[in-house]
């Protein structure tokens, strides 16, 4: 058994495999490792303080030092790993007042996460270019707003960039969002299932700026407007969220093999190449259950997931991860859009043949008053008739759907067999024909 | 009673650093788990209490509880010999979740040396302000 368990990076996935450890082995030493000031908190929270919805940044606090207390876990913070050795299983960590120290371990679970990232456009140097990943960013961001920030332009409409934006239309500043590809949540929906999240966008007072890339950013020292497809844009308060990149630098000095998607290389355990040693979370890869094919999805419910196998296996027990279907949901204003497995367009990629059924539907009854818009995208392969992927668009009730068609996928479930699927029905709850049983009929229909 | 950020801290007990609470009974003291820390435990379903008759020392474990996701030690607030232990927590550690003051109750100990003990354990208005502590930090 471990004597001495270390994670670097206290968030999602790092607590999660303390935790795990923890209940695994009641006697190792467990240490966690953070450079930030603050461990255990929710990022995906932070959009929600910007928009007023979370009065504190404070409340995005999950796990309390008392957490840590009470399951004995050793936490360091303001405390960087600056070298891992795997010969020796040691690591190094430098504090904030730099000392140094070198602790050796029985097994080591990197959950270095990921950055905000940066192209190389011209200009990037420059001050007051803020971005959304830690505390202090959302702090950043509030803190301009406060200080009676007019305008605010975002770069990159993905999920982070999109609900920074809603939170700061919702703060009363005017959002202009650009994005170089040609549709708005390219990594998640497919275009014409995002066209109706954009109209609901525009309609709440969001300028999208689709197929424009970013060129420069303008100003002296600070930021003071962007070049944007030969257009020149100014706000007073500039975002960037191009994505994020994995943390994967103490890996690669050590030697710990990348795999192709460039974050670091597991097996099923969540083990690198590299004995005892873990990785989980934003740095780490795994398998797509769909394309059999290493993906990086970069999701707080992947986090814990991985985590949770990590810290079991760390302590020495045996559990496996099976694989990702990068299930994912937001809210933007009124509109909720979900989306698991893989798209139309991913499943080009992929080189998957699929037949797809549209269905527009009610979340209640037709008749019944407040009964919003849903629409349900299932995706198919042609040959197994299995479903591979789904995307909602709804006013409500998209989660628990998206939930149940990932369950369906796991469960390797034919579209014959949904069209089957028993559901339940009352007027003010939903439709006498399920949307997701409806959409299944017209695959089945377009495979006759 | 006060709720510190929801957190409920009753009057007329005694608390430890290491999230225990006494209530002294004449010649007896019961002992439990705060609100504060069930919460942090979240969905208790285990609790490994002592026998009867069994040893405990003040800030040393006597049992554990463990949570979906979570495991905690027990530490014992005061010293002393176990006298009673709460069955129906063994058999519902929901209970523990449910009312920590109370229902959820864990042993109930004859202790050894309350008068040089307990000094080391916060009264109500000190374990107020160490809760306003633990929420302000958290
Ligand atoms: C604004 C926003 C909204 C999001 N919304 C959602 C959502 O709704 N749903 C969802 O599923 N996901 C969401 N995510 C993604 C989710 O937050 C991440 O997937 C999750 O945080 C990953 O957890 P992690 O522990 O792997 O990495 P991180 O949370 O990045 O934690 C890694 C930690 O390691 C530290 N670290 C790195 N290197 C070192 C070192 N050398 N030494 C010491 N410490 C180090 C880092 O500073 C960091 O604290 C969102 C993310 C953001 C930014």
């Amino acid at each position: 058994m471990a004597k001495r368990i270390i994670v670097i990076g206290a968030n999602a996935a790092g607590v999660e495999a303390a935790s795990a450890a923890r209940k695994k082995d009641r006697t190792a030493e467990i240490i966690l490792i953070t450079q930030e000031k603050t461990a255990g908190y929710s990022r995906c929270g932070l959009p929600f303080v910007i928009g007023g919805q979370i009065s504190s940044f404070n409340d995005l606090i999950v796990y309390p030092p008392a957490y840590f207390q009470m399951l004995k876990l050793t936490l360091k913070n303001e405390t960087k790993v600056t070298a891992i050795n795997t010969k020796e299983k040691t690591v190094t960590t430098a504090d904030k007042a730099g000392s140094t120290e070198t602790l050796p371990y029985d097994s080591l679970v990197i959950a270095t996460g990921a950055d905000a990232f940066m192209p190389p456009i011209k200009g990037r140097e420059k001050q007051g270019i803020l971005s959304l990943r830690s505390l202090e960013d959302g702090e950043k961001i509030l803190q301009a707003v406060q200080n009676g920030a007019k305008s605010a332009v975002i770069m990159g409409a993905g999920l982070i960039g999109l609900e920074t934006g809603v939170a700061l239309i919702e703060r009363g500043l005017k959002v202009t969002v650009v994005e170089m590809l040609p549709q708005i949540l390219p990594q998640m929906l497919d275009a014409d299932m995002a066209k109706l999240v954009q109209e609901h966008l525009q309609e709440k007072g969001m300028c999208i700026l689709t197929s424009k890339t970013v060129e420069e950013f303008l100003g002296n020292d600070k930021v003071t407007a962007i070049m944007a497809g030969g257009e020149r844009m100014e706000a007073d308060l500039f975002i960037s969220a191009f994505g994020v990149r994995a943390n994967t630098k103490l890996a690669v000095d050590a030697g710990i093999p990348l795999g192709e998607t460039r974050a670091i290389k597991t097996n099923a355990r969540m083990e690198t190449d590299v004995k005892d040693v873990y990785a989980i979370g934003d740095c780490a890869e795994s398998l797509n259950l769909i394309t059999h094919k290493p993906t990086c999805a970069q999701l707080g419910t992947i986090a814990v997931r991985q985590g949770k196998v990590a810290g079991k296996n760390a302590a020495g027990d045996y559990s496996l991860f099976t694989g990702v279907l990068a299930s994912a949901v937001t809210r933007l204003f009124d509109v909720e859009a979900g989306v698991t497995g893989l798209t139309e367009a991913a499943a080009a990629r992929a080189k998957i043949e699929v037949v797809t059924g549209v269905i527009s539907s009610k979340t209640k009854a037709d008749y019944y008053p407040t009964a919003k818009p849903i629409k349900v995208k299932l995706v198919v392969e042609k040959e197994s008739q299995r479903i591979v992927g789904a995307q909602i668009i709804g006013g409500e009730e998209v989660t628990q759907r998206i939930n149940a068609l990932s369950f369906a996928i796991q469960k390797e479930m034919t579209v014959r067999e949904l069209a089957k699927a028993d559901t339940a029905y009352a007027p003010p709850l939903c439709e006498t024909w399920e949307p997701m049983v409806l959409a299944a009929e017209m695959v089945l229909m377009k495979l006759r | 009673m006060v709720k510190v950020d929801g957190y409920e801290v009753p009057e007329g007990l005694y608390y430890s650093k290491e999230f225990a609470w006494i209530k002294i009974e004449g010649e007896k003291v019961r002992m439990g788990i705060t609100d504060y820390a069930q919460k942090q435990l979240r969905e208790i379903v285990y609790a490994e209490l002592p026998e009867a008759g069994a040893e405990v020392k003040q800030n040393e474990p006597y049992g554990t509880v463990e949570s979906v996701k979570a495991v905690s030690d027990l530490v014992a607030a005061v010293s002393g010999t176990v006298e009673e232990v709460n069955s129906e927590v063994q058999s519902r550690p929901e209970l523990l979740n449910e009312d920590p003051f109370d229902r959820g109750w864990l042993i109930i100990v004859k202790p050894s040396n309350l008068q040089v003990e307990l000094p080391n354990l916060m009264d109500f208005n000190q374990a107020v302000e160490w809760h306003k502590n633990q929420v302000q930090t958290k």
